[in-house]
């Protein structure tokens, strides 16, 4: 007979599949409040705007948990093609749309029609995103998101006119991938995943990588993702 | 690009009421007033075949019945929706694609969960546009005009629009592959990779070595693209076959092995592993991958008669009589009125039946074999003649057996893995020494009427030539070599001898069945392109 107490538990796995099934409860749970809020015409009220952006981070951190485990068990991989880097703006603009209405944060984006990069589409708007997310809490009243080219890297810049990256995070971050031990607050997963997502773009001799300082042409924070 | 919903039949495919109402209330909200709901794939199917879709939202996960992609599949597959719509799947997280990726049959988009009406509405935006705009492009495909599609191509490349600019590339450099145009190809691909490493251009190099015979070659960059691209599952399948052809069957199987390992839900990596391993004799996993394969073809078109007969002759070859007479069984419950379901049952069962010393009940069955053998004749599958084959010599009919076994060499000759099981077949039965003879036998006079028709061809005795040729085809209808001289042969005809509506006719038919029978575009490409050609002339 098999004991079930001497087989060995997957850990990881038990996890990701929790995870997964979380993930999925909680796209439920997000549809079901719009339904309500719909009904009751309640969705300007302050508790559901703190709502969407609570949803939104749970379902950021749940995604990159998944990311991070795949990267873990080698079942990750990317899936590079040629985007527009305004594209990659409008669509994480609007993955931010509800909460943008909402919250009445000015947003502008400043990016050449003619601006191309060779990136994972997915996955690069889910981290961009969450870091927007992450924006839209931090800063007073304004974010400015903008895309370049500088040298052999396409950069795309966040700012906004909040309070700032507090110094702890500033000094972890110089290293080349954070870790999440030493980070503490809310964008410690999101910086990590990033940092991660970005030095698996390579070309050549080139790899990807993040900066956060608070050089923001708007006084507070600004995040830069350098892809090569 | 303003986008208006509201003349659109949409379908919403969900299994789940509230991501249905969900999903509902926004394509409302974004002006669409014909919205469709469907919460399985059998409620699909029906909606699909009463009313034309041009936009279709579909789960992936569905619950017990079919899934997004097997609703993809059938809908493609029995054309229920039009070559214009858009079809896009929707699934819980991302890389779904890559893990779903089969090489046929790609959803037009993936929308990944959760998404908000302005994130569904761009992806609405971006789909049509490019639909749009590949539309001439994407029409002669469907329809096999090639010609006129690169046509269509270098006249979008010369517009140098950015946006689009990769995109054609990939696409000419598809036709060109297709078309035999292998130079082409090959400059289109390093202009992407002196770019950016691209897994597709990087395959694309190793295809085209495959197609020229460089095996060994286009095996060590299917290995590169592997290696750099770890779940990139089109390479996997391309160096299994480029394995096959090396008769490196062991290799093929380790890497669809693999394969499977990344993406098990593959109802066709999970039928080649059957394939290669009941070649290879590692019958446990054969066992396993048949399994896989019924069950996962449950509710799929692909589903067939031929899975189950190949996992019944498992169990018989592992003298699991049990499990082969209910494999058996249940095939025929699958197939109530299928012919060819029957003729597989009855086949196995003469065998099985001897075997557990049932000889009345393998008499009857191989007399009902014998009989539907007759009935069907024209239209048995390769593998199950071969079955019919192996009951004749198991009841002493060495005659119709060695006949069924000749004409399955004339038409087959050129098929490596089918060649190889017919030899099998022979020395599990103690035969070796008749295939041998069999086969020398058979591929003598293959040379002989294929080389007498090329010597009168080019003697320029075009009509004695076709004569042979069309007798050889009688004899061989699936036999590929005999089918692409006869093509060549009639388009030579037509450029010689002028054209009529009834030789365009027939050249037509024996270039679209040489595609059929799998010529290789190498072969076959430069034949499709020149008849297009003059077809367009001649309109």
């Amino acid at each position: 007979m098999s004991d079930l107490t001497n087989t060995p538990i997957d850990f990881p796995a038990i996890l990701a599949s929790s995870v997964h099934d979380i993930k999925n409860s909680l796209t439920t749970v997000r549809e079901l409040i719009t339904h309500i809020a719909n009904k009751q015409n309640a969705h300007k009220n302050h508790d559901f705007i703190q709502l969407e952006f609570e949803a939104n981070r749970m379902n950021n951190s749940l995604m990159q948990l998944l990311e991070l485990y795949k990267i873990d068990s080698k079942l990750f991989n990317l899936d590079i093609d040629e985007y527009s880097a305004s594209e990659i703006l409008q669509e994480i603009m609007a993955q931010q749309a509800p909460l943008l209405e909402l919250n009445k944060n000015k947003l502008s984006i400043d990016c050449p029609e003619d601006l191309y990069c060779y990136c994972d589409f997915e996955h690069i708007c889910n981290a961009l995103n969450t870091i927007l997310n992450n924006a839209q809490r931090y800063t007073s009243t304004e974010i400015h998101l903008s895309a370049y080219q500088e040298q052999d890297y396409i950069v795309f810049c966040m700012e906004d006119n909040g309070a700032g990256y507090p110094d702890q995070l500033l000094a972890i971050t110089e290293t080349e991938t954070p870790s999440i031990t030493h980070l503490s607050g809310s964008t410690g997963l999101g910086l990590h995943f990033s940092a991660m997502l970005a030095k698996l773009h390579t070309s050549k001799d080139n790899k990807g990588f993040i900066k956060i300082d608070n050089n923001s042409s708007l006084d507070g924070a600004r995040f830069r993702l350098f892809l090569p | 690009m303003k986008l208006n919903l509201s003349i659109k039949n949409i379908l919403i495919i969900e299994d789940y009421g509230v991501m249905r109402r969900s999903i509902k209330e926004m394509l409302y909200s974004l002006g669409a007033r014909f919205i469709d709901e469907a919460e399985d794939g059998a409620a699909a199917i029906s909606l699909m075949k009463s009313k034309q879709y041009e936009i279709v939202l579909c789960d992936y996960i569905l619950g017990e019945g079919k899934n997004g992609q097997q609703i993809l599949e059938e809908a493609r597959h029995k054309k229920l929706i039009p070559f214009h719509s858009i079809f896009i799947i929707v699934t819980g997280h991302q890389a779904a694609s890559l893990v779903l990726n089969t090489l046929e049959n790609k959803p037009d988009e993936y929308l990944t969960k959760p998404f908000n009406a302005h994130q569904l509405i761009r992806r609405l935006k971006k789909s049509i546009a490019r639909r749009d705009y590949f539309l001439e492009i994407k029409k002669d495909i469907v329809k096999d005009n090639l010609a006129s599609a690169i046509f269509h191509c270098d006249t979008l490349l010369k517009t140098n629009n950015k946006a689009t600019y990769t995109s054609l590339l990939k696409i000419r450099a598809d036709l060109a592959v297709n078309t035999g145009d292998f130079d082409k190809a090959s400059a289109i691909y390093q202009q992407i990779l002196e770019q950016r490493d691209l897994a597709w251009a990087r395959l694309g190099t190793g295809i085209i070595a495959f197609y020229q015979q460089d095996h060994q070659n286009a095996i060590a960059i299917f290995q590169q693209v592997i290696s750099n691209h770890p779940i990139f599952l089109d390479s996997y399948d391309w160096l299994s076959k480029a394995y096959e052809e090396l008769d490196q069957i062991d290799k093929a199987e380790h890497i669809i092995t693999r394969a499977t390992e990344i993406s098990p839900n593959s109802f066709f990596r999970q039928q080649k592993l059957a394939l290669l391993t009941s070649q290879t004799g590692n019958l446990k996993i054969a066992e396993q991958a048949y399994l896989s394969v019924i069950e996962l073809g449950k509710y799929s078109v692909h589903k067939s008669p031929a899975d189950f007969s190949g996992l019944a002759k498992i169990y018989s070859k592992t003298d699991n009589h049990d499990g082969a007479l209910d494999t058996i069984d249940n095939m025929r419950q699958q197939f109530p009125h299928s012919p060819e379901a029957e003729l597989r049952a009855t086949s196995l069962e003469t065998e099985v039946f001897k075997k557990t010393g049932n000889s009345d009940l393998s008499q009857k069955a191989f007399e009902r074999t014998m009989e539907l053998h007759v009935e069907q004749k024209k239209h048995i599958p390769k593998d199950l003649q071969l079955d019919v084959a192996r009951a004749c010599y198991l009841n002493k009919d060495s005659d119709l057996a060695n006949d069924i076994i000749y004409s399955l060499i004339f038409n087959h000759s050129d098929e490596k893995a089918f060649m190889a099981s017919i030899g099998k077949m022979q020395i599990e039965l103690g035969m070796e020494n008749n295939s041998h003879q069999l086969i020398q036998k058979a591929k003598k006079e293959l040379v002989q009427i294929n080389n007498k028709g090329v010597q009168l061809f080019q003697q320029n005795k075009i009509t004695q030539a076709l004569a042979i040729f069309n007798q050889a085809i009688e004899r061989m209808p699936d036999n590929k070599n005999i089918i692409l001289n006869m093509a060549t042969i009639l388009l030579h005809n037509l450029r010689s001898s002028g054209i009529t509506k009834d030789k365009l006719l027939l050249t037509n038919y024996y270039i679209k069945r040489a595609k059929q029978v799998g010529i290789s575009p190498d072969k076959l490409g430069h034949l499709q392109l020149e008849f297009e050609k003059i077809t367009h002339l001649h309109s």
